[in-house]
């Protein structure tokens, strides 16, 4: 029956033919030109690297990524409730389940554009910029500036992707949009305090917790983390959360009954 | 397979927690007609709609449509329903065209010509470019039957259909239905509690109370075979009394003289009534209003 690409398709075009989406993209554009140009201002030296440039203005620019990702993924299922369109929305002959998938791929497309911007802007704007060729010792010896700055990003993507899981996961199950991003931007902004609380220097079952495993850029430095756990542990058990939290939007939206 | 029944409702249950919403109902809908479905506030009817269309899931029994369970065969079952449950709602950020392709993305083989067929048959030509936000609740209906006749459904399912809409917009909705049963013969299943509505609207009913299904009548009855039917008739007569004497199984209400016999039969009972030297000023056919036999039937009593 039909094919799902039109499913994506639809999503794509509910998100896209919002004038808000655009409004997030812009500021997106406008904070990666700004700040590597502030950065500019600020470096008298005229030494700091494209990379350099790249890397400071994405750990400022990647929180406005995930917000606004969480804010898509928050709204994609939470709004066809708050709409009442779910109704029509399940009503075709499409299971529940292909219907979900096709919103959870919406939105980490969206997410992909995000990131995808984010990088090309900042990039185009710092190579303007900067010509500086003095690695910064924020960099591994021996990689070079473009294998980190991607490897960087990369664990970013990483975090960024993890939260949207749980913001979709909380809107299918609570059906309210400001809840998800409420909490799922609160994980994201607490996530240190649990991780300075919960060592797992100090606990050992801390190493099971999400909050140690979600920010991977350490590894880019030392291949062992906080209380000798490896990147391949963390992966390992954002892996089995991240299965959790799609079992349960999956279990929650194919059982769920819509009424009023 | 003409007569195979469109709907089939078989032993129908919803229990919600301890309380039972819908209770054992059993109940075939004929192919071709407008089917109504009445029942005060809270009785079951959107409960049941939800059901079977598939929001819902059914506690026990099942619900079949076109043959297929829509327990077990969800997406072919469902491929042949269009329905409103409730309010028509729309993506109000979207046009009403975009809504409508939004929609027909999700059903196969609906051509860029059907919508427009579709869009002229709801006469939205004019606004259908607009943000549905701009749209009046009468515009959104038409939007909401637009979307639901798409993909030509079999089954048509309107709940509530007339919330909310003018006496002009119901009387055009009320044509519309009776143009789409009878020239494409979908099976329009309608459920209200505005009775008259019903009354003008339907082929048969389905009276719903407390969840449980109460009576399905025919509605046509009353001007089908009334040759030989017999039909409740009063006589209005000056010494009542002794016309009850002369009439067997007549009884006294209101002043009036009623019984239940056929055409002939009036005509003969008039002509006895005169030979026995009572006057007879009128004679009536007591046609009970759907709503009185509504009211009748549910016992008067409101949500339960």
């Amino acid at each position: 029956m039909g094919n799902f690409f039109s499913l994506v398709q639809n999503e794509n075009m509910k998100i896209y033919r919002r004038v808000r989406t655009w409004v997030m993209l812009g500021i997106l554009v406008v904070v990666n030109l700004v700040i590597p140009l502030l950065f500019s201002m600020v470096d008298s030296e005229g030494a700091t690297s494209i990379w350099d440039s790249v890397i400071l203005s994405s750990t400022f620019t990647f929180f406005l990524c995930t917000i606004f990702s969480v804010i898509i993924a928050a709204d994609s299922v939470a709004g066809e409730f708050s709409w009442g369109t779910i109704k029509l929305l399940l009503i075709r002959p499409w299971s529940r389940s292909k219907i979900l998938l096709s919103k959870y791929v919406s939105v980490i497309l969206f997410s992909l554009l995000c990131t995808v911007l984010l990088t090309g802007v900042s990039l185009l704007v710092s190579s303007l910029l900067f010509s500086g060729s003095a690695d910064s010792n924020m960099f591994t010896p021996g990689k070079s500036g473009l294998v980190f700055t991607l490897q960087y990003i990369l664990c970013d993507y990483v975090n960024l992707f993890i939260t949207v899981a749980i913001a979709f996961m909380l809107s299918t199950v609570f059906r309210a949009g400001g809840l998800a991003i409420g909490l799922a931007l609160f994980i994201m902004f607490t996530k240190g305090i649990f991780m300075t609380l919960f060592s797992p220097e100090r606990y050992t079952w801390a190493k099971y917790l999400i909050f140690t495993h979600m920010d991977l850029t350490s590894y880019l430095q030392s291949d062992v983390g906080p209380g000798g756990i490896t990147l391949g542990f963390s992966l390992a058990v954002l892996a089995v959360y991240y299965i959790v939290f799609m079992a349960i939007s999956w279990y929650v939206f194919k059982k769920r009954d819509v009424a009023a | 397979m003409q007569h195979e029944p469109v709907v089939r409702l078989e032993g129908v249950t919803k229990k919600v927690s301890s309380k039972t919403l819908v209770e054992n109902v059993t109940l075939d809908i004929p192919p071709g007609q407008v089917f109504g479905f009445l029942g005060p506030n809270g009785a079951g009817k959107t409960t049941t709609i939800r059901m079977m269309v598939g929001l819902t899931s059914i506690s026990q029994g099942d619900i079949k449509i076109c043959g297929y369970s829509i327990k077990e065969h969800f997406e072919t079952a469902v491929s042949n329903v269009g329905a409103i449950v409730e309010n028509p709602e729309m993506y109000k950020f979207l046009t009403g065209y975009q809504n409508l392709r939004h929609f027909a993305r999700m059903m196969t083989g609906i051509t860029e010509a059907r919508i427009q067929e579709v869009v002229g048959l709801v006469g939205l030509n004019n606004r259908i470019h607009d943000k549905v936000k701009t749209y009046s609740l009468g515009m959104r209906q038409r939007l909401g039957v637009a979307q639901a006749i798409l993909h030509r459904p079999k089954l048509l399912i309107l709940d509530e259909p007339t919330n909310g809409l003018d006496p002009q917009g119901i009387r055009e909705l009320r044509d519309y239905l009776r143009l789409l049963c009878h020239e494409e013969g979908t099976t329009v299943f309608v459920s209200s509690h505005l009775l008259s509505e019903m009354e003008l609207m339907c082929d048969s009913v389905a009276i719903i109370q407390n969840g449980r299904l109460i009576d399905v009548r025919s509605l046509k009855d009353r001007s089908a075979d009334s040759q030989s039917a017999a039909i409740e008739t009063g006589f209005l007569v000056d010494d009542p009394k002794k016309a009850l004497s002369i009439l067997e199984g007549a009884a006294l209400q209101d002043s009036m003289i009623t019984l239940k016999i056929t055409r002939d039969e009036i005509a003969e009972t008039n002509a006895r009534l005169v030979q026995a030297g009572i006057k007879v000023y009128g004679i009536h056919t007591v046609t009970r209003s759907l709503e009185e036999q509504f009211l009748e039937m549910t016992g008067g009593d409101q949500i339960g």
